[in-house]
């Protein structure tokens, strides 16, 4: 039914909800039809069907029954059709351009940049295996959590040595593993996750070796670890996550391009956020799994979640 | 979309090779296995099978040019992208 009746479409209510232009405009119009109207800056999520000409036809909060949707998606086609054909017709309604888009929610990658598909699932130790999927209480916890991370062209070039010798190793550059301690090594498994912030990195370290240079590739082997830690004692900490990385990045010179850049991060973890209640109880494996994002759906150009605070994700703020 | 976890197992136990302890190296070894097990399972993909739009601007001229309505789905914190 989402599919073939509709046009689905996402957003992230924290951008949508604050656009000064004309698509928050119109977003902010449909919800005002509905029980979320956003007193005090108060989130609008959940589930809208309405019209192109901004009439709502239904509206439920997100997270319910798969039922209960195709109950609210079948009762907004019912007062679809209730509707004149003026209303309905193709091409009866006229959408012309947006204009300038609000600048300090508008987010793109980086031209020239790399993107990264990111994600997260909580993990449980197992005797044959090393580890397993975990298991938890939380509705979804045990599911993996997506995010992006974004590199400028600057950055993810300065990863690639310009002279690689094998067995040559340099680290990281700052910002880069600022931004993937800082914003990417988070739990983000129930929710929307507190980021950390840069007093909470209490210690970081990510280099790079080059392990192979032929003329068609470059293979570079990350290793890294970050103790990141709501109190400067991990032990009296209420939050944290002691954390390992491994990764590999293989570069094309001919090309000019990476070709792979995947990278695993475990270690055990702890504490809860305002939107991510109900964690695991103590201290409990967590994963990050990193790789290029292929760049052809709708969900690639998503930002990365800590990309919210511009300055703060880039590192134009330090 | 999704189906529910409802199992209670936090149990610590034997460490063995590689699952040791907090900060413990990730050998190469195991990489690739560690790598597909923490990435999304199919079985969490059903919600992708949806050829979701990213722009609602977008969405509103397909519609009006279709004559359709438009489905969004909007959260805190980006449906396709976080969480």
């Amino acid at each position: 039914m989402a599919r073939e009746d509709y046009v689905p479409v996402t957003g992230d209510d924290w951008y949508q909800r604050r656009r000064d232009d004309a698509e928050g405009r119109f977003f902010r119009k449909v919800a005002d039809q509905g029980p979320r109207k956003g007193a005090g800056g108060s989130t609008r999520q959940g589930i809208y069907c309405f019209t192109a000409s901004g009439k709502l036809l239904a509206y439920k909060n997100a997270g319910q029954a798969p039922e209960v949707m195709r109950d609210v998606l079948k009762q907004a086609l019912r007062q679809w059709q209730k509707l004149p054909a003026s209303e309905r017709q193709p091409g009866a309604v006229q959408v012309g351009e947006p204009g300038k888009a609000d600048q300090r929610y508008a987010r793109t990658p980086p031209p020239g940049g790399l993107v990264l598909n990111v994600f997260t699932r909580i993990l449980d130790r197992d005797e044959k295996e090393g580890f397993r999927k975990g298991a938890c209480q939380a509705a979804w916890g045990d599911m993996a959590a997506r995010d992006h991370l974004w590199l400028t062209e600057a950055e993810w070039k300065a990863l690639i040595p310009a002279d690689p010798k094998k067995g040559g190793e340099r680290p990281v550059p700052a910002a880069v593993v600022e931004r993937i301690a800082r914003f990417h090594l988070v739990d983000n498994t129930r929710g929307e996750p507190p980021l950390w912030r840069r007093d909470q990195v209490r210690s970081k370290k990510m280099t790079l070796t080059v392990e192979a240079v032929t003329p068609k590739e470059v293979r570079l082997r990350l290793d890294g670890s970050a103790l990141l830690a709501t109190k400067a004692d991990p032990k009296e900490a209420d939050r944290g996550y002691d954390v390992r990385l491994l990764g590999y990045v293989t570069y094309d010179p001919a090309a000019r391009k990476v070709t792979r850049f995947d990278v695993v991060a475990v270690g055990d973890h702890w504490g809860e956020g305002t939107f991510t209640r109900g964690a695991r109880p103590g201290r409990a494996p967590l994963g990050v799994a990193f790789e290029l994002s292929a760049g052809k759906s709708a969900a690639d150009t998503v930002p990365p979640q800590g990309a919210r605070e511009w300055a703060e994700y880039m590192g134009r703020n330090r | 979309m999704m189906t529910k976890a409802t199992c209670l197992t936090f149990g610590v136990l034997p460490l063995l090779a590689w699952g040791l302890a907090a900060a413990e190296l990730v050998p190469p070894q195991q990489f690739d296995k560690l790598h597909a097990l923490i990435k999304p399972h199919q079985d969490e993909e059903a919600w992708a099978s949806i050829p979701w739009r990213s722009s609602l601007w977008e969405a509103r001229k397909e519609a009006a040019a279709k004559g359709k309505p438009i489905l969004l789905w909007e959260m805190d914190g980006h449906p396709l992208g976080c969480v």
